[in-house]
């Protein structure tokens, strides 16, 4: 690919990184992380953790176990205790639509600031575009860690010992969680280049995905034959990952990856022709 | 010797409109160079061509033989772009150590590169500082400082002087001019009182098009221009017309004259002119020899 020899992966790591210190360092990102944990102990002490007493009822049990069944979704009781169940559930429900918001701001408010002028005077545009998206990708990773901790520390608490055999479920679950937010994280890189603020940015991929919706299901109305096209849309395999548990989710890891690529490719395309 | 920016039939379009058209210029390393030209010339869309902010319409644009925004010119060109802002979340000091660590400098380098500019445009104490905790003037000034970090072969500033107090717009040209030997400016300003004290060449554009290239003094030999302080015009003008050797005198603005010779007939103008001055005791506030950059530009734009 052309633009490829225009990343340089020093400048790559540079622009990640302070993306990073972005998150931690100054108050913006401090107000950030206080949502976050704010929204997270609601999750984990009135969601997950409440949801995992329950859970322990055998007369929920019995009832959870035949609405599992009914929905073939046996698979997911392999996560090994109710709370990382539910944090898997919870977390691949409303994770992509956070992503749209968190990740909205990729480059666009430096391209209306002028900050980008800065920038391309140093390095290729291209690292920048994949530097901001790989320091997104390392925020994500950095919050689903700790909401994993705490849940873990959660459960720790409720079992009174420490889940040692929840651990690499853990490392599954972040590992997959992240694989299902690299499309998404991927459409507001391109979001981001496209427009010069993140509401312009959150608005035209909501727009644009139910416009987009709307265009195919009225394919579809059509020709019923074109259903098959709904199987590549950005979030089409977590349907298929409520189902599952282990290492056995990376299964659907293909579609994500193929995804993030070809976005990334149309997203640099935009950052190498638009004006800064 | 390789030209430092060569535009060949430069052109930019931004839908029907043509800001920029058919530009051809060749500029050498060394003076610093103006850029002049009107409201809406075109000056700023050549800046960020030449930054590689845009790509041209028409044409070829290289600087030191590589197309503008190319990997080869990182570190090498930089900017006052015109109307940037540093990230408000960030201290100054830490995007100045971004911006030199993406130069290819090490941490330590940065961070020393990035207190020694602060130091050029006198605000060492600001490194630790919020952008938005500065003035106006502060944020230009920081703005230039980044375009100084490591060793720039070009520097282009757009308005550098533009909201600056008189301090420190002096201090600014004063840095210009003493970086001019190892780094080459091309400066954009409306400020021709700064740019003649600065500058030896200059690209004038009007319109879109390039409409004088020159080097300061070269068009001078033959002018004077007089400042009077208390004498009759048409009288001074009269007598100046009457003396031998004198082609033309015209009053381009009040109290002042410009005065073209043949200087093969009048050897000695300037003694001419004062002796004419003293004999009829009319008081002048200066004669400088040669047309300021003002007239020579609207000589030709007019």
């Amino acid at each position: 690919m052309l633009l490829l020899p225009s990343i340089q992966p020093r400048s790559v790591g540079l622009i990640a990184r302070f993306e990073l210190n972005r998150l931690f360092a100054t108050p913006r990102g401090w107000f950030a992380l206080g949502a976050f944990a704010v929204v997270w102990y609601v999750i984990l002490r009135y969601g997950i953790f409440e949801a995992a007493v329950q859970m322990k009822n055998p007369e929920v049990q019995q009832f959870l176990m035949q609405g599992i069944g009914m929905l073939g979704m046996n698979q997911i009781l392999a996560w090994g205790e109710p709370e990382m169940m539910v944090f898997w559930l919870v977390t691949l429900t409303l994770l992509p639509f956070g992503v749209i918001f968190f990740a909205s701001d990729q480059t666009c408010s430096d391209r209306a600031r002028g900050t980008l002028r800065f920038l391309t005077l140093r390095t290729s545009r291209e690292s920048i575009f994949i530097g901001r998206f790989v320091g997104q990708m390392l925020v994500q990773t950095v919050l689903i860690s700790a909401a994993m901790l705490a849940t873990l520390g959660m459960t720790a608490y409720r079992l009174e010992q420490v889940p040692l055999n929840l651990l690499l479920p853990a490392l599954q679950i972040i590992i997959n969680l992240l694989i299902v937010l690299l499309p998404f994280t991927a459409l507001m890189a391109l979001a981001s280049a496209l427009v010069k603020s993140n509401r312009m940015a959150i608005s035209l991929v909501i727009f644009g995905g139910g416009v987009l919706l709307g265009l195919l299901g009225y394919l579809i109305y059509l020709q019923p034959s074109l259903q098959s096209l709904l199987a590549y849309l950005p979030g089409a395999q977590i349907g298929q990952l409520y189902k599952n548990a282990g290492w056995v989710t990376l299964d659907y890891a293909d579609l994500p990856l193929i995804q993030t690529l070809v976005i990334l490719a149309i997203g640099l395309l935009v950052m190498k022709e638009k004006n800064v | 010797m390789m030209p430092m920016i060569e535009a060949h039939g430069l052109g930019k379009r931004f839908g029907r409109k043509t800001v920029l058209d058919n530009l051809t210029f060749t500029l050498h390393a060394g003076e610093p160079i103006a850029l002049i030209g009107p409201n809406g010339a075109g000056k700023t869309t050549l800046f960020s061509l030449l930054c590689g902010y845009l790509a041209p319409s028409q044409g070829n644009l290289r600087i030191f033989g590589h197309a503008p925004g190319s990997s080869a010119l990182f570190g090498q060109v930089s900017a006052l772009p015109q109307d940037a802002l540093l990230d408000p979340n960030f201290t100054i000091g830490a995007q100045l150590e971004l911006y030199g660590q993406l130069q290819g400098m090490n941490k330590a380098t940065a961070r020393a590169e990035a207190k020694r500019v602060l130091q050029l445009v006198e605000l060492p104490e600001h490194l630790n500082s919020k952008p938005t905790a500065l003035s106006h003037g502060m944020k230009k000034r920081v703005a230039i400082a980044q375009a100084l970090l490591g060793q720039p072969k070009l520097v282009l500033l757009d308005e550098p002087t533009a909201g600056l107090d008189p301090a420190n717009a002096l201090q600014i040209r004063q840095l210009v001019s003493k970086m001019s030997g190892e780094t080459t400016f091309l400066i954009s300003s409306h400020n021709l009182f700064e740019l003649e004290r600065l500058c030896g060449t200059v690209l004038y554009i009007e319109q879109g098009r390039l409409v004088q290239q020159a080097v300061s003094g070269a068009s001078s030999r033959g002018f004077m221009t007089l400042q009077l302080d208390q004498a009759p015009m048409e009288q001074v003008l009269a007598a100046c017309r009457a003396l031998p050797g004198i082609l033309d005198a015209r009053s381009p603005q009040k109290q002042e004259l410009v005065l073209e010779y043949d200087p093969q007939l009048l050897t000695e103008a300037d003694l001419a002119i004062l002796s004419l001055l003293r004999r009829e005791q009319w008081r002048y506030k200066q004669l400088t020899l040669g047309q300021t950059l003002e007239q020579q530009l609207f000589d030709v734009a007019g």
